[in-house]
C-alpha cells in the first residue's frame, strides 16, 4: 500500500515535469516556471491566505462528488449546481440582511445554497434513474443552463444598483456584518470545507449507505440482488453532492465575492465545478485525499494569477497542468510495475 | 402575411441549420464508431478545441486548407491515442481518461493560441460554400441542397460509407461484435485490441477535423473554450441516433434547426429576454435525450475494458 502511495506520488511528480514544458513557449525555461508557480501559491503566508480562498470551493466540491462518483454515477453538473447555490444563498442573504442577526443570516444561507445546488441536481437524476437519459449529457446540459439563469437574473432581477451605474454585472453587495468571519488571515471557509470532507469521509468509509454506493459502482445489478435500493441511493448521493456543491456556492459569495457576479465558460478562476471534477479523480475519490490535492491545485491557480501578471502566461496553463496531473495519476494508479519485475525474475 | 412569414421562416431554418449541425455531426460519427467499439471518448470537447487551434495555426502561416485539415485529425489522433493507451491497454475508467483528455485539450488549446497569437485571434478567410448556376437558386430546397460547404458534401460520403460499414461490411459487424461482447469476438478470431484501436484514433480524427470545421468554415477565427459545449452534444446525439450513423445524422440537422429557429425567434421575440434564448440550444439536447433516447439500448460493453483472459 505504502508502496503504490508512492507510486502515486512519483507520476504525479511526473505528471509536473512534464506540463512544466508548456512555459516553454513563453519563452520561460519549465524550472523557473515550476518555481514560480509554487512560490507564487505557496511562497508566503499571503499566498497561502489567498490559495485557500481557492481550495475552499475545490475542496468541497471535490468531497460532494466523491459520493455519486463512488456509485459511478457521473455528475458532471458540479458547476450548474454550484452556481445554483451561489444564486439561492445570495438571494435570501440579501433579502434577510438587516432583518436578522448575522448569524442567522449566515445559517439560512447555508440552506439556501445547500438546497439550490440540491434542486439542479435532483431533475438529470431522476432523468437517469426512470428514463435512462445518460447522466454526463444532462448534468453537463443543466450547467450551461444555469450559466445563462445567472446572466439573466443579473441583467434584471437581481441587478445591484452600482452594478448599473458602472455597466459591471453584479448583485448588491452583502452587508459587511453578514460575510463569513475571518480566522486571522484566514476565512472560516476552509475549515467548513475540512469539516465537510472529514464528515464525508465517515460517511463513504464507515457508513452502509457508502458501501452500498460502492457495490453500485461495482456492479448495479449485483447491488439490487443483494437489497440495496439502487435508485434511493443513487438520488440521496445526488442530492448531498448537489447540495454541498451549493454550499461552496454560498461561501464562495458569503467568503470571497461579497456579491453575486457573472460566470463565463472560458473564465477558469470561476470554473470549480470542472476542476473539482479533476481534484476528485486525481484523489481516487478518497476525501482524506482530497483535502490535499484541493489545496495542491488550489495553489497552481493562485501561482498561476501571479505567473499571469509577470510573464503574461494565460491562466489555461492550470487547466492543461489539471488534464497532465489527471492522466499520469491515472496511469500511475493501474501500472503494475511489480508484475513486470516478477516475470523478468521467472525468465 | 402569414404565409411570407412561414416562408421566410422555413428558408432561414433550412439555410441556417447545416452550418450548425455539421460540425457536431463530424465529430458524431467519430465517436458514433469510437463507442460501437465499446470505447466511449468524452475527451471529444478538448480534441476539437485542438483540432479548431491546430487548423487555425497551419491554415494561417501555410495558407494551405487540406494541410490544416489534416494537421488537425493528426492532432486528433495523437489525443485520442493517449485515450486508447489508457483505457485499452491499461484499462483506465473510460471516464475518467476521457475527462483528463477534455482537460488536456481545453487547456493545451488556450496555451497555443496565447503563445502565438497573444489571445487575439487573426480572422482566416471562412471556406465558402460552393454556388452551382440556376440550381443553387431553386426556391427553398436550392441553398439547402446545392449551396453547402465542400465539406458538408465529404461529410455525406462518409456518412453513407460509415453506415454501409457499420452495418454491411464483415469488418462492421466484427466491430460492433467487438463493443457488444469482446469475449465473443476474440474467440470468432477477430482482435478487439486491435478493432478499439483503429476506432478510437478514427473518432479522435474526426474530432479534430471537426475542430477545424469550426475555425476553417463557420467561424473564421478560434476563441477560448469555443466549442462551449460541442464535443458533448455530438456525444448526446450518439446517444440519440442510438449508435446508427443515419440516425446520429438526422439527430444533428433537428439540433441544428432547432437552434437557428430560436435564434430567428430571438430576433423578432424581444419581450423575452435573450438569455433564456440562449439556453434552448441546451434544452433542447435534454429533450432529445429524453424524449427518444428513452429505449436507446448501448453496446452491451461500452465503456466497460476488455481483460483478456491468460
Amino acid at each position: 500500500m505504502n508502496s503504490s502511495r508512492l507510486q502515486i506520488i512519483f507520476f504525479i511528480f511526473l505528471g509536473l515535469i512534464v506540463s512544466s514544458f508548456t512555459f516553454t513557449l513563453f519563452n520561460l525555461s519549465p524550472i523557473s516556471g515550476l518555481l514560480t508557480l509554487f512560490s507564487g501559491g505557496f511562497g508566503s503566508f499571503n499566498a497561502l491566505a489567498q490559495t485557500f480562498v481557492m481550495s475552499t470551493p475545490l475542496l468541497i466540491i471535490g468531497v460532494g462528488l466523491a459520493l455519486p462518483f463512488q456509485a459511478k454515477f457521473w455528475n458532471i453538473g458540479a458547476q450548474g449546481q454550484f452556481i445554483l447555490g451561489e444564486i439561492f444563498a445570495t438571494w435570501i442573504g440579501l433579502e434577510l440582511a438587516s432583518s436578522l442577526p448575522p448569524l442567522v443570516v449566515i445559517l439560512v444561507s447555508v440552506v439556501f445554497g445547500f438546497v439550490g445546488g440540491a434542486l439542479w441536481a435532483i431533475p438529470p437524476t431522476l432523468m437517469k434513474l426512470y428514463a435512462g437519459a445518460n447522466e454526463i449529457i444532462t448534468t453537463l446540459m443543466m450547467n450551461f443552463v444555469a450559466v445563462y439563469l445567472l446572466t439573466y437574473l443579473l441583467a434584471g432581477p437581481m441587478e445591484g444598483a452600482e452594478a448599473k451605474v458602472v455597466h459591471a454585472p453584479s448583485s448588491a453587495p452583502l452587508p459587511a456584518a453578514d460575510l463569513l468571519p475571518h480566522v486571522g488571515m484566514l476565512s472560516v471557509g476552509i475549515f467548513l470545507a475540512i469539516a465537510i470532507a472529514l464528515i464525508l469521509y465517515v460517511v463513504l468509509k464507515r457508513t452502509n449507505f457508502g458501501y452500498e454506493l460502492m457495490l453500485i459502482g461495482q456492479s448495479p445489478d449485483n447491488a439490487r440482488y443483494s437489497g440495496v435500493t439502487v435508485r434511493r441511493n443513487i438520488l440521496l448521493s445526488m442530492i448531498i453532492s448537489g447540495g454541498i456543491a451549493g454550499i461552496a456556492g454560498m461561501i464562495m459569495v458569503f467568503g470571497s465575492t461579497q456579491a453575486l457576479i457573472p460566470q463565463f465558460f472560458s473564465d477558469v478562476s470561476t470554473s470549480f465545478g470542472y476542476v473539482g471534477i479533476a481534484v476528485t479523480m486525481i484523489s481516487s475519490l478518497n476525501p482524506l485525499a482530497i483535502i490535499i490535492i484541493s489545496i495542491f491545485f488550489g495553489g497552481i491557480l493562485n501561482g498561476s494569477y501571479i505567473m499571469e501578471a509577470i510573464y503574461s502566461t494565460p491562466i489555461d496553463v492550470v487547466i492543461s497542468i489539471y488534464g497532465i496531473l489527471m492522466f499520469f495519476t491515472m496511469i500511475g494508479i493501474l501500472i503494475d510495475f511489480s508484475k513486470y519485475f516478477r516475470r523478468k525474475k521467472v525468465k | 402575411m402569414i404565409q411570407a412569414f412561414i416562408y421566410v421562416l422555413i428558408s432561414t431554418v433550412l439555410i441556417g441549420m447545416v452550418p450548425r449541425a455539421m460540425p457536431i455531426f463530424a465529430a458524431a460519427i467519430g465517436e458514433n464508431i469510437d463507442q460501437s467499439s465499446g470505447v466511449l471518448n468524452l475527451g471529444v470537447e478538448g480534441i476539437m478545441l485542438m483540432g479548431a487551434i491546430i487548423g487555425l495555426e497551419v491554415d494561417f502561416f501555410t495558407h494551405d486548407l487540406i494541410l490544416a485539415f489534416l494537421a488537425a485529425g493528426a492532432i486528433g489522433i495523437l489525443f485520442s491515442l493517449l485515450h486508447a493507451i489508457a483505457t485499452i491497454t491499461f484499462r483506465a475508467d473510460q471516464v475518467v481518461s476521457g475527462t483528463a483528455i477534455w482537460f488536456i485539450g481545453w487547456g493545451i488549446s488556450g496555451v497555443i493560441f496565447a503563445a502565438t497569437f497573444r489571445g487575439v485571434s487573426p480572422s482566416v478567410k471562412v471556406l465558402g460554400s460552393i454556388y452551382i448556376p440556376y440550381l443553387t437558386r431553386l426556391p427553398l430546397v436550392g441553398k439547402l441542397i446545392f449551396g453547402e460547404d465542400p465539406m458538408a458534401y465529404i461529410l455525406i460520403a462518409l456518412l453513407i460509407a460509415g453506415q454501409y460499414f457499420l452495418y454491411h461490411t464483415k469488418q462492421g459487424l466484427n466491430l460492433r461484435t467487438v463493443g457488444n461482447d469482446p469475449r465473443v469476438a476474440e474467440i470468432m478470431g477477430v482482435n478487439p485490441f486491435l478493432y478499439r484501436y483503429a476506432a478510437v484514433l478514427f473518432g479522435g480524427f474526426m474530432a479534430g477535423i471537426a475542430g477545424a470545421y469550426l475555425t476553417l468554415v463557420i467561424v473564421g477565427s478560434f476563441y477560448f473554450d469555443m466549442t462551449a459545449g460541442m464535443g458533448f452534444i455530438a456525444v448526446a446525439l450518439v446517444y440519440f441516433g442510438k449508435w446508427n450513423p443515419w440516425r446520429v445524422f438526422a439527430g444533428s440537422l433537428i439540433f441544428g434547426a432547432v437552434y437557428i429557429f430560436y435564434i430567428y425567434l430571438e430576433t423578432i421575440i424581444t419581450s423575452v429576454p435573450y438569455e433564456f434564448f440562449d439556453m434552448w440550444p441546451y434544452l433542447a439536447v435534454l429533450g432529445m435525450i429524453l424524449v427518444i433516447g428513452l429505449r436507446a439500448r448501448a453496446p452491451t460493453s461500452l465503456a466497460m475494458p476488455y481483460i483478456k483472459e491468460e
